[in-house]
């Protein structure tokens, strides 16, 4: 595969990752900041560990032992799911109903925890490795969950997720190490609302596969499904600006 | 991890339980088309469940919008 045509298929995958890596980087940092690096680091490596585990274990008899068609279907079913989800919540925080996601908030929230708990300097701070272990893992699922996703058709699929999302990381760690600071100018209502376009995408995509639908151009028909999904949620944030004006900032289960 | 996949389902259950079963609902309707209709059904399952996905989110934005709306007028009343 030469790099552009895996550039195009990893994407999807470095995208929706990178949401992921900037939720986990942001309590990592908070943790190393407050009560020093070495625990936070520790903690970030057992998470990689454990989630390489879990990949090579269910990832891998999941995607050798069920069928394709059934893992298409299934895994279809839950990308539109999760997608709508993303979408949903997107598209009302662009309109005002529900609070902007701030990382700066979440790092300093997470800040005022940590410092709260205090720290014995001769011990290994075991709060600072679970608080760190607990991010990476929960966030790391995701990604796992986000590769076998965009890689659920195998081969080239599954080769440009794994290599999207272990950009993403590179990428998002890179960013983290360099500016030592929450990554708050990552515009990330921005990316969950293109992720959670994708993701119905690809639901829809795999979903319709799944019952024998050959889409015309194949995969090409992908960035036409995501544009009728973006279109469809330009019109509700029309609509839901005209309902509401002056927004709500209201609880997000409460809408 | 399992407080994430609870935290996940109950999201998906409760706070977005109507998105969730409309969803559901979308794709159960596209199976029954795809096993019952034929060689045609075939060729159309995917734009048909396109447009009723798409159908129901901007229908669940503007219930959610007129939810906001009137939580609201309630609160400044």
């Amino acid at each position: 595969m030469d790099p552009i045509t895996l550039a195009i298929h990893a994407t999807p995958a470095f995208v929706a990752s990178a949401v992921e890596f900037v939720e986990a980087t942001t309590i990592v940092l908070a943790v190393g900041v407050t009560r020093g690096w070495r625990a936070p680091l520790f903690g970030t490596l057992a998470a990689a560990a454990t989630l390489a585990v879990i990949i090579a274990t269910v990832g891998v008899a999941i995607v050798t032992i069920v069928p394709e068609q059934l893992l298409k279907g299934v895994v279809g079913a839950l990308l539109l799911l999760f997608g709508l989800r993303w979408l949903r919540k997107a598209v009302l925080r662009f309109a005002g109903i529900v609070a902007i996601h701030d990382e700066e908030l979440i790092y300093q929230r997470e800040v005022a925890e940590l410092r709260a708990q205090g720290l014995q300097r001769k011990e290994f701070d075991w709060i600072g490795f679970l608080v760190a272990y607990k991010a990476v893992l929960l966030e790391g699922t995701e990604v796992a969950f986000i590769v076998v996703a965009f890689g659920a058709a195998g081969g080239i699929a599954l080769t440009a997720a794994t290599v999207g999302a272990i950009a993403a990381g590179l990428f998002v760690i890179a960013l983290g190490v360099a500016l030592k600071q929450p990554l708050t100018m990552v515009p990330e209502n921005w990316l969950k609302f293109g992720v959670g376009a994708m993701l119905c995408s690809f639901g829809v995509f795999w979903f319709s596969e799944a019952l024998g639908m050959e889409w015309p151009g194949d995969a090409v028909s992908i960035p036409l499904i995501v544009l009728a999904f973006l279109a469809a949620s330009w019109l509700a944030i029309r609509m839901l600006r005209a309902l509401l004006p002056q927004g709500a900032r209201v609880e997000a289960r409460n809408v | 991890m399992f407080r994430s996949i609870w935290a996940t389902l109950v999201g998906l259950l409760i706070e977005d339980g109507q998105l969730a079963i409309g969803a559901l609902l979308a794709l159960a309707i596209t199976w029954a088309l795809a096993n019952t209709g034929g060689e045609t059904a075939h060729e159309v399952v995917g734009w048909v469940l396109l447009a009723l996905v798409l159908v129901l989110v901007v229908a669940n934005l503007y219930r959610a919008g007129v939810g906001a709306r009137a939580r609201m007028s309630s609160a400044h009343r």
